[in-house]
């Protein structure tokens, strides 16, 4: 098996722990996102596995063989790096095919790598140029070639993308997948861009100071985080996360109150929390100029345009939340009522910023959705 | 771009005065040489000798072994000049990237040797060469000299510029260290190694204190040794010999010089590699 097991491994620098007690397994073939603001030790996961980083404690797997000591040339290993790391005195054949040289490769099997490399990352022409005289774009092709033609079992991507423009960044996003299911290496790619997390991933990794928040698929991460980090490291406007008071079937926010659906109240009960904090995203949030059933009241404090649609920050009696809307026409120090979706919300145990869980029958409605969307 | 001819002009007279009081002793000591001792004391400043003669030239190759000691130096500086690379390079290398315990204490410990005199270290050395009886041999003037401190500190500075992910890329591909020396770090710290050389193959070539401490014999001298001959007070006042014998000193390093002054230039204008 192809995939690479982390138990309780730990990495230090002196005094500073980076990466404290991981335990996860990235399966054969799969893509796996690191995920995590910077510093999170993302990297130094990832240069563990690479062999580019000694693991100061545990056990790291590839293959169902310990490889804490087996240096990074016999990993089978395949790395981009996020600056490419392309030799400046080589051109662009020569830097993909060094490696291959140096490994004894038969010089018509690298012929053929290359060739397709080259016409799969369309540098076929630039061939000779040497990198200082490519762009930003071919570059991050030249070194995803270099990568690719290794053939390797483990493919490692560390910010990829991040020195590329906005639109570059689409399309190689698209031609990592297309590359990765030609070749269907164990991919494990580092990033702190959401998008890219969200797009490319299988799975996603997420990080925060050196310890796994949460691991699970991309819906699963965005749509049912594991905690609070979570909810709002995860979407643009944060996810709204607010301290509250749990009593007999309602949420208190001061002296106001939410009444929670029956599934909502037993999973609540069963949890057995009283100090709760209220979780919804920006999306899930309607706003109105008119009080209706079960809405919370709040003052407007200032509107930020998002492009596609308007955040409006509220002051909801000290806690500060963000709806978003599609009218502009909110001025500051309105009066305004807030519709939580029922089905959207999270609640969390305030003590261990752990999710109490979602109801069963939420799932259940999911499905009953999606099957309705798909006969449709 | 513009330029303005009027702004440059100042400049360009001091940079035409400039150059020429830098050049101006190259072209009396060529000239002289070429002229009599009587031609050289009536005119002096005149740069252009009346009756051009290589008698002073005649009179150095008849007087001493010219072509040996010229052999010498060569000898001497090309050995002292390869060996410093070598050891600088690959110590630089060490330095850069291997970890190994009290790498900065050593490190440290080497640098300071740069600020030593040649002074302090000239009777030590001298007992060592004549302990193992090196006097007046060119090996005994090459053997203390073939690691340097500098040399290590600037090879170190150029291969600190080279980004660790090319490292890194080479030894996932399994590279051994001497692949990643010849095939990588080399190319690219190429102008910083050839000017360190030339460098050291200058001053190993216009050496004074220590060759004459160690040879004895004509037959070993180098030509920074010969050249005192001539001006020293038992030498006479026969300073147009002297004129040629530092004609013959330049002209090596200044071939050597001209041959690689791209990478020389190209050290000091170029800032790391992108």
């Amino acid at each position: 098996m192809k995939e690479i097991r982390f138990e309780n491994v730990w990495k230090s620098y002196g005094k500073t722990e980076v990466v404290k007690g991981l335990n996860f397994t990235i399966k054969e073939g799969e893509r796996l996102i690191l995920l995590g603001p910077s510093g999170c030790g993302k990297s130094t996961t990832l240069r563990m596995i690479a062999g580019l980083e000694e693991i100061t404690s545990g056990e790291l797997y590839m293959n169902d063989r310990v490889v804490n000591d087996v240096p990074s040339g016999k990993r089978d290993v395949a790395m981009v790096f996020q600056n490419y790391a392309l030799y400046p005195h080589m051109n662009v054949v020569d830097n993909i095919t060094y490696g291959l040289r140096v490994q004894k490769v038969p010089r018509s099997e690298t012929r053929n790598r290359l060739d397709a490399a080259l016409k799969m990352l369309k540098l076929e022409g630039y061939e000779n140029r040497l990198p200082k005289d490519l762009s930003g774009g071919q570059r991050q092709r030249v070194a995803l070639a270099r990568a690719v033609v290794k053939k390797s079992n483990y493919f490692l991507l560390d910010e990829p993308l991040s020195n590329l423009d906005a639109q570059l960044r689409v399309s190689a996003r698209k031609e990592l997948v297309k590359i990765h299911e030609l070749y269907r290496q164990t991919i494990v790619y580092v990033t702190h861009d959401q998008i890219e997390a969200m797009t490319v991933g299988d799975r996603i990794a997420l990080m925060n100071e050196g310890k796994l928040q949460m691991l699970d698929t991309p819906e699963n991460v965005y749509h049912r985080p594991a905690n609070i980090f979570t909810a709002k490291f995860i979407g643009s406007p944060p996810t709204n996360v607010v301290e509250v008071t749990y009593l007999d079937g309602k949420i208190m926010f001061g002296n106001q109150s939410f009444q929670l659906s029956p599934m909502w109240v037993k999973q609540v009960e069963q949890s057995k929390t009283s100090k709760v904090a209220f979780g919804i995203r920006p999306e899930h949030l309607e706003i109105n100029k008119t009080a209706n059933k079960n809405t919370l009241k709040g003052t407007v404090k200032y509107v930020e345009n998002q492009g596609n649609s308007y955040g409006v920050y509220v002051d909801l009696q000290g806690d500060e939340v963000i709806a978003l809307s599609e009218s502009k026409y909110w001025s500051q120090g309105e009066t305004v009522y807030l519709k939580p979706f029922m089905n959207h919300i999270h609640l969390f145990n305030c003590e261990t910023t752990n999710s109490i869980g979602y109801p069963a029958e939420l799932d259940q409605e999911e499905t009953t959705l999606e099957r309705v969307l798909i006969h449709e | 771009m513009k330029i303005n001819r009027f702004v440059s002009i100042p400049w360009h007279l001091i940079f035409i005065a400039t150059i020429f009081i830098l050049i101006f002793p190259i072209i009396f000591a060529v000239g002289s040489s070429f002229k009599s001792l009587q031609d050289a004391y009536n005119n002096v400043l005149n740069i252009i000798p009346i009756q051009p003669t290589l008698e002073n030239y005649q009179i150095f190759f008849n007087s001493l072994p010219a072509i040996q000691i010229t052999v010498n130096t060569f000898i001497i500086a090309a050995v002292v000049t390869i060996f410093k690379v070598i050891t600088s390079f690959l110590a630089a290398y060490a330095f850069v990237y291997f970890q190994f315990r009290g790498k900065t204490v050593l490190y440290f410990l080497l640098i300071s040797t740069i600020f030593i005199p040649f002074t302090v270290t000239m009777i030590p050395n001298y007992l060592i060469i004549s302990k193992i009886g090196l006097t007046d041999s060119i090996w005994g003037v090459i053997l203390p000299q073939l690691a340097d401190a500098l040399g290590i500190f600037l090879m170190r500075q150029s291969m600190k510029t080279i980004p660790m992910s090319l490292i890194e890329v080479a030894q996932l591909d399994n590279l051994s260290h001497v692949q990643i020396m010849r095939d990588i770090v080399l190319p690219l710290i190429k102008p910083a190694v050839t000017s360190t050389g030339i460098w050291f193959f200058i001053s190993s070539w216009n050496e004074y204190v220590w060759p004459v401490l160690i040879l004895k014999t004509t037959d070993n001298f180098t030509l920074p040794l010969a050249l005192q001959m001539y001006i020293s007070s038992e030498g006479g006042t026969n300073f147009t010999v002297a004129m040629a014998v530092s004609v013959i000193t330049m002209i090596i390093p200044l071939a050597l010089y001209l041959a690689f002054q791209r990478y020389i230039v190209g050290t000091f204008t170029s800032s790391g590699i992108k």
